[in-house]
């Protein structure tokens, strides 16, 4: 019998296999636990695809934008902080990347000890935001039913304070035509952080940047546009008849001969040097999301075809929240500090159970440009729009008009930032179809900050 | 101190007495009798007390499961779960008083076996009320049948002569499986005789152990071995063509067991895995849909309401569930096809908890420990192999289920010994059960006696 018992030691090996198998699934449980169990298809937790457990979404003022009462899942009882919010919280099959999704094991309070208890029998965890959902309305209603997209944030501390898309549908009363009608063409999606758009003018700001640092003696040539610029083999169209032009007063009127000829002389490879470090086509991490890249592909552009890449047409692409970074970013001093929406996770009785505010930077360019650039956006406000749209705010900001089709009104874009230590606040604005950028997207940024404005001072 | 260590190589028990007999004598008749044994005047003796002790634990712990499964029961079902529990209770103690009391003997794989077989009823008295009358009778029937066959593997004689018949009746009956099942879920392994639907490969499996470890203990010449290697490539490939993958593993796995066990030989062993690898690489190119059926195989979530649906819903669910699990009746896997039988270790899981379900697992390494380590003391290689091979079987059977629905190893959808639902697999879980009882030689007092007086004679 030793013999037999001598070998039966070998299955001591299935032994260990099965102990390994073991770890390793509580490897894996450890590892993945909350995002298994935060799936959708847990019914426990979801009804079809709505979290029906879990706790609430609070704005920085604690409003509550959603919570679970009764097994059922309800929102803000204003309806605009709804459509507005719509976007930020996500609806699950819908709407991807909503914080209802992304915080979902955090909202439900899951960990491997207790399983869903948390959820099912505690109510959940808190996710309280940095947005103002009161302004995120005002955006809403100053859209005034237009396409696009608003974002405002703090470029000293990161904060988002407002961030909505439109069109937006309210989630308590989901429109039944919402596939079909027209108006709603678009709405799933957060246009915000995941959308792309053609840049127009406001790309001048890295044209801009790329020629104040590679040509040395930008800021003291001058420049004719007769209306056009020329190039060796086609021209770019300007919008008006400029004459001799200073570069910064190309910039503040928005020339098209002038940044088209600069991005030109710059050449492909600087300029899509420039574009790469502006984050045009990468992408920003905005705490779990990241943006959308844009692009900048200049590979096969004619002379031509790179002037109007140098303001923003050709293939040009961006998302809007990378535009506001880089208005932070100049605004910044350079460095941008990257924006985030979501502050932490609270436990129902108010503790902090997870950081999740961010202190991650980004240089985009030097001190000594961004301070040239700053005052190029600034002079575009005060020598050009006039304050009238941000009396006292100091702003500084460039406007895009962004031609996207023969039949289509263009894009209305607005970038910028306020210069005052006391304002520290960043945007981007684009009203699609909105015609100017001026006149459209400037008073849309207008109301927004000056409801911030009001709220502070 | 190196005599000691000399005898303790030898064997435990003659280390333990030296003074009984001279090590001529220990090395001749090593290893038949064990230690800790009450042996006065030819009388063997078992101290029993301590099984009534676990008796009465025992049954606290399965009132407070069965408790906890009354849990949303409605008041048509109540009273019929209630007595089913009660006749439970009442056969495990009418079995403690002939084997514990009457027979005076150990009970410490009857009380895993009694436990285990209370998961599966609780779980099939919360999910479905109205069966729990026939997995009662499958628990009953599979106690009956380790009883039945600890008795019969008492007389080596019975067991030599009856390899033969079994070894052909068990090949008739999956050659008959295949002939008359259908389709069945992908595979085709089950036979409905009238009201009565059984799964033959389970009975079979009981088969293929004891004929397994019976053939090989007599033979010495090439012809049997041939004979046995047959007779597990028969079955192998029977159940390949029911399509019952699973299975098949599970036989072949023991097959590779058995083999080892009784020649020792590593190279064949590996030789043979390499023929078994190059015929499963065979057929996945020629028959696709083998490939197919396991083409989820850790890509679940991508198929999460297809091909990955049962494995991700097992995960999620068993998450759901924590330490000490959402309570039985609170789940919401019992809702997905298959869960108390392929799935069942997810609700386990999520109703009953982790802690539990690792406790299970563990109790299926302990069977796999006990076998190996009592291989040492039995009275011949056929029970130390049936053990071994047994309970070899029954580890590798839990990690296929286990592992499977976890998506760490492919879902080939075999039963969880004594946990999932079915007469078969029940029957089997305790017929697997008497091999680890037959070889510890306490269970046959008598057998014991002659073999003492024998070694005491000499």
């Amino acid at each position: 019998m030793n013999t037999i018992s001598k070998r039966a030691k070998i299955l001591y090996a299935i032994v260990a296999v099965c102990l390994a198998g073991m770890v390793f699934l509580g490897i894996t449980f450890c590892v993945h636990g909350d995002e298994y169990a935060s799936n959708t298809r847990n019914q426990h937790i979801y009804s079809g695809n709505v979290l029906i457990s879990g706790g609430r979404v609070l704005d920085r003022e604690d409003r509550v934008l959603t919570a679970v009462m009764e097994g059922r899942r309800v929102y803000n009882e204003d309806s605009v902080i709804r459509r507005s919010t719509l976007h930020v919280l996500g609806e699950s099959g819908y709407i991807a990347g909503g914080v209802l999704e992304q915080y979902s094991a955090e909202l439900i309070g899951y960990n491997l000890l207790t399983g869903v208890f948390t959820a099912t029998e505690q109510g959940g965890n808190d996710v309280r935001l940095t947005l103002d959902a009161e302004l995120c309305a005002d955006a809403y209603r100053a859209m005034d039913g237009r396409k696009g997209a608003v974002g405002v944030y703090n470029y000293k501390t990161g904060e988002i304070v407002c961030m909505i898309s439109t069109p937006a549908y309210d989630p308590s009363n989901k429109p039944e035509d919402i596939d079909d009608n027209e108006d709603y063409e678009g709405a799933y999606l957060n246009k915000f952080l995941y959308g792309q758009y053609v840049p127009g003018s406001t790309f001048k700001v890295i044209t801009a940047a790329c020629a104040v640092e590679n040509m040395p003696d930008v800021l003291t040539r001058t420049f004719h546009c007769d209306g056009e610029y020329h190039a060796a083999d086609g021209t770019v169209i300007c919008n008006d008849v400029h004459g001799e032009v200073t570069f910064q007063q190309a910039f503040n009127q928005s020339c098209n001969s002038v940044f088209a000829q600069l991005a030109d002389e710059l050449g492909k490879e600087k300029m899509t040097a420039t574009a790469e470090k502006l984050g045009v086509a990468s992408s920003v991490p905005v705490n779990r999301s990241n943006t959308t890249k844009g692009s900048y592909d200049v590979s096969s552009a004619s002379h031509a075809d790179l002037g109007w890449s140098g303001i923003g047409q050709y293939t040009d692409l961006v998302n809007p929240c990378n535009m506001m970074t880089l208005a932070g970013a100049i605004a910044n001093g350079g460095t941008a500090r990257l924006p985030y929406y979501v502050d932490g996770v609270y436990s129902a009785d108010g503790r902090l159970i997870q950081n999740e505010t961010s202190d991650l930077t980004r240089t985009y360019m030097s001190a000594s440009t961004a301070s040239v650039m700053k005052n190029l956006m600034r002079t575009t406000v005060t020598d050009y729009y006039g304050e009238g749209y941000f009396p006292d705010m100091e702003m500084c900001a460039k406007t895009g008009t962004a031609e996207v089709g023969e039949e289509k009104r263009p894009h209305a874009w607005m970038i910028g930032f306020s210069q005052r230590e006391d304002f520290p606040y960043a945007f981007a604005v684009v009203v699609e179809n909105g015609g100017s950028g001026y006149s459209a997207a400037g008073r849309v940024a207008s109301r927004v900050l000056s409801s911030l404005w009001d709220s502070m001072f | 101190m190196a005599e000691q260590r000399k005898t303790t190589r030898g064997s435990v028990y003659a280390a333990d007495t030296p003074r009984r007999a001279s090590s001529a004598r220990r090395k001749k008749h090593k290893n038949y009798i064990p230690p800790d044994l009450e042996i006065k005047k030819g009388k063997i003796r078992e101290k029993i007390g301590k099984w009534f002790v676990l008796m009465v634990f025992l049954t606290v712990l399965e009132l407070a499961m069965d408790l906890s499964a009354l849990n949303r029961l409605t008041e048509e079902e109540l009273p019929g779960v209630v007595l089913l529990f009660g006749i439970y209770l009442a056969a495990q103690w009418v079995y403690y008083i002939v084997a514990g009391l009457v027979l005076r003997r150990r009970m410490e794989l009857e009380l895993a076996g009694f436990l285990l077989s209370n998961v599966s009823l609780v779980i099939t008295a919360s999910v479905y009320p109205d069966r729990l009358r026939t997995q009662l009778i499958a628990v009953i029937g599979g106690i009956l049948v380790f009883a039945f066959l600890t008795w019969f593997m008492g007389n080596v004689n019975r067991v030599t002569v009856s390899r033969m018949p079994i070894g052909i009746a068990a090949v008739g009956l999956l050659a008959l499986t295949l002939v008359l099942a259908e389709y069945n879920n992908g595979a085709k392994n089950w036979l409905y005789l009238g009201p009565l639907s059984i799964q033959p490969s389970e009975i079979v499996k009981v088969a293929f152990v004891f004929v397994g470890a019976a053939t090989l203990d007599k033979l010495q010449n090439t012809r049997s071995i041939a004979k046995y290697v047959i007779f597990a490539m028969v079955c192998v490939g029977l159940l390949f063509l029911m399509l019952d993958f699973g299975t098949a593993l599970i036989f072949f796995a023991t097959f590779l067991i058995i083999a080892f066990l009784r020649s020792g030989d590593i190279k064949t062993i590996v030789l043979i895995c390499t023929a078994a690898l190059m015929g499963g690489i065979f057929i996945i190119l020629y028959k696709p849909y083998v490939a197919s059926r396991f083409s989820t195989y850790r890509h679940i979530w991508e198929y999460i309401d297809a091909g990955g649906m049962q494995q991700t819903r097992t995960i999620i669910y068993s998450l759901s569930g924590g330490l000490f699990g959402v309570g039985l009746g609170n789940g919401k896997l019992r809702h997905v096809f298959a869960a108390t039988e392929d799935l069942v270790f997810g609700v386990v899981c999520e109703e009953l908890g982790m802690l539990t379900a690792v406790a299970i697992m563990i109790a299926y390494v302990l069977f796999l420990v006990y076998a190996i380590r009592g291989a040492k003391y039995a009275r011949s290689s056929f029970y130390a192999i049936a053990a071994c091979s047994a309970a070899g079987m029954m580890l590798f059977q839990a990690m296929l289920n286990v592992f499977g629905v976890t998506d760490v190893l492919p879902f080939t959808g075999v039963t969880l010994p004594f946990i999932s639902r079915g007469g078969s697999s029940m029957l089997c879980s305790w017929g697997l059960l008497a091999f680890l009882k037959s070889l510890d030689i306490r269970t046959y007092p008598k057998v014991m006696r002659e073999l003492y007086q024998q070694k005491e004679r000499i």
